[in-house]
């Protein structure tokens, strides 16, 4: 897929009917949660999702957040909770009549039908009072068409497009009902690299000409990073922020955070009057206020530089030197018991296996390390 | 590759890894085809030469006879009632068994291979014990002037009986494979139920029902066990196709047996021309419709 350009969205923008009218949706959910049998897959979650956001649902597989997106569009039943559209209770209405656009992670579109008949799907099930005629779906299904850059391609069938393709018919899908609420689940899960990189940003473009209030389930944090407007991570049922990439990434709640977001170097230390100590060495970093006890010491790579052996920082010596795209990514043994952290330095920059170094951080986070805690 | 497997290899032509020495193929296929002959193709065409041993005047003859007619008709009468209820049931009971989870579900599924597992025979005396003069029902329905035993609704209810499986064992693995995402999918745009099974769940599993519907029919056309029970044989009434062939082949009427025999071979033959024609013409389709994205 390339790049399209500006004009040509514009243009068939402008001519979707049935949008740009509506106030986007807000999206309220309280005090969710979900039992399956006895196992629980949701632990109390709340979440405002104020009209027109992007919202990722990030975290690990298990953690609840494809649970949430499908209670939200009415596939699913919370065991208790509250799911507010606007002011109106969600809860109160079937998945039908939610009108929520859901884009399933591997498309789920109707195979036995062409790409013109998947898109027209939704409008040609409505009762015969609110259903358009059938010049009016046609001029819809070419104008979605169009807007998902598949033009002519409505003969098709789904087994003859590549996964991207099929991705923007899924979605062209979901759009022609004019939902109030756009779902994705693992959009671009089952895409390549490139493709699954082109289509963000196109992603992205969409969203911010039709203005849906529009939530994703991904556990790629670049993919939640790049693209939504607040992340919402999740881990074991629960959330464990919300906010910003900005805020996710820069002040990251909680060690799990710190660790799913991004690279991040990692070491057990414990802290005692005010010095942090690994392996009973104290290291020469300044702690703000911190409580005794054991801790996890979290730093960025950017924040991590790579000095001679007679520096001041962490002393550790040099296990193994790698080279990826831009860098060359040094796996570093530090303190007694030998954790291993990895640096990126520089290509030009080639230190070998076995050489002292020191390690100088130039800020991190401490979190109490609770799983440590005697 | 390396040097040295390119020049042991050079001098064979290539052999897929998962092929066979020639000989082995041509044993094997050997093999298969005069098995085939044998047991298959050799009885069918026997079926004919004998039908037709006297000439074709005396074969059409055994067909026009007023009893054979009627044994005909009886057999069209019971494969057009037990063919679409069935029909109506194997999608239900596939459709409850594919897509929702409930208690008992092993042992419904157990049931329905019921039939496939029991004697025809015990099938029959099945019905015979349940509606027969000395059988549960049957001093109710002799007061209210209903036979089912003997006569026409007993020959129904063993053929459905015998012929319940084809259609819900087609559907049920089909349907297990498609999952409900493209149910869900018509859901969130809006389909009723119903809509979403006649619009998404039934043209995904439209050939494989086309091909349960053609197995009932050969079936409920061919049975013989169970129906024998429940018939009582009684002439120009009772008589289904298979039950004149054995009749007339005990009356020593081998051209009357043979020519009956005929046609129900016909009516298979003609059921497995149809299915081979529509795989042909719809090969895109079901492809379409069994593979994959």
């Amino acid at each position: 897929m390339d790049m399209i350009a500006d004009q040509t969205f514009a243009g068939s923008f402008n001519g979707l009917p049935g949008h740009g009218r509506a106030r986007p949706m807000d999206v309220r959910v309280e005090g969710l949660t979900k039992e399956f049998g006895t196992t629980p897959a949701l632990h109390g979650v709340s979440l405002d999702v104020p009209g027109g956001e992007l919202v990722a649902l990030l975290g690990p597989s298990g953690s609840g957040k494809t649970t949430l997106l499908r209670i939200v569009a009415g596939l699913d039943a919370p065991t208790s909770g509250r799911v507010m559209f606007g002011g109106e209770d969600a809860l109160q209405r079937t998945v039908q009549q939610r009108n929520v656009g859901f884009v399933f992670q591997h498309y789920a579109l109707f195979k036995h039908m062409t790409v013109f008949d998947n898109i027209a799907f939704g409008l040609t099930v409505r009762p015969s009072d609110r259903r358009p005629t059938k010049v009016q779906i046609r001029e819809r299904v070419e104008t979605l068409l169009d807007f998902v850059q598949l033009p002519g391609l409505g003969k098709r069938y789904p087994m003859q497009l590549s996964g991207g393709q099929r991705q923007r018919v899924a979605l062209a899908r979901a759009l022609a009902i004019e939902p109030q609420v756009l779902l994705l689940d693992e959009p671009f899960g089952a895409l390549d690299a490139k493709v699954r990189k082109d289509l963000r940003r196109w992603l992205r473009e969409i969203h911010d000409r039709t203005g849906h209030t529009t939530l994703f389930v991904t556990h790629d944090q670049e993919e939640a990073m790049e693209l939504a407007d607040r992340i919402v991570v999740m881990k074991d049922g629960k959330i464990q922020q919300v906010g910003t990439p900005d805020e996710i990434y820069d002040r990251p709640a909680t060690p799990f955070v710190f660790d799913f977001i991004g690279q991040s170097v990692k070491l057990p230390v414990s802290v005692k009057g005010g010095k942090a100590l690994l392996d009973g060495d104290v290291l020469p970093i300044t702690l703000g206020r911190s409580q005794d006890g054991p801790a996890l010491l979290f730093a960025r790579p950017d924040d991590v530089a790579l000095a001679g052996p007679e520096a001041t920082g962490i002393p550790g010596r040099v296990r193994a030197v790698r080279r990826t795209a831009g860098h060359r990514l040094i796996e570093i043994a530090l303190g007694r018991d030998n954790h291993l952290v990895e640096v990126a330095v520089r290509a030009a920059d080639a230190v070998s296996p076995g050489e002292p170094v020191t390690v100088v951080l130039k800020s991190f986070r401490l979190y109490a390390d609770d799983s440590r805690a005697a | 590759m390396s040097d040295r497997a390119a020049t042991s290899a050079g001098a064979h032509a290539f052999r897929s890894p998962v092929s066979e020495a020639p000989w082995v193929r041509v044993a094997l296929i050997g093999v298969a085809l005069a098995f085939l002959a044998l047991f298959l193709f050799l009885p069918l065409v026997s079926v004919f030469v004998e039908a037709l041993r006297r000439g074709v005047g005396p074969a059409l003859a055994a067909l026009a006879d007023p009893d054979a007619i009627s044994a005909i008709k009886l057999t069209l009468l019971v494969a057009v009632i037990a063919v679409p209820t069935n029909l109506v049931f194997g999608v239900c009971a596939a459709w409850a068994i594919a897509k929702f989870e409930f208690r008992g579900k092993s042992l419904l599924i157990t049931l329905i291979d019921l039939p496939f597992s029991v004697s025809p025979v015990v099938a029959g005396l099945v019905y015979v014990l349940m509606f027969g003069a000395q059988g549960y029902f049957g001093p109710w329905l002799a007061e209210h002037g209903v036979k089912v035993i003997f006569a026409v609704p007993g020959i129904v209810l063993a053929t459905i009986f015998v012929t319940f499986p084809f259609v819900a064992r087609e559907l049920i693995p089909l349907m297990q494979e498609q999952g409900t995402v493209e149910e869900e999918a018509a859901l969130s745009l809006g389909a009723s139920g119903w809509q979403t099974f006649r619009r998404v769940t039934l043209p995904n599993v439209k050939w494989g029902l086309v091909y349960g519907v053609l197995l009932c029919n050969a079936r409920a056309m061919g049975e013989f066990g169970a129906v024998s029970v429940v018939s009582g044989h009684i002439r120009g009434l009772t008589n289904t196709m298979p039950l004149h062939v054995e009749i007339l082949y005990n009356e020593y009427d081998f051209v009357g047996a043979f020519a009956i025999a005929s046609v129900l071979a016909l009516l298979a033959l003609v059921t497995l021309v149809v299915k081979t024609l529509l795989e042909w013409r719809f090969a895109d389709q079901i492809a379409a419709a069994t593979r994959r994205h």
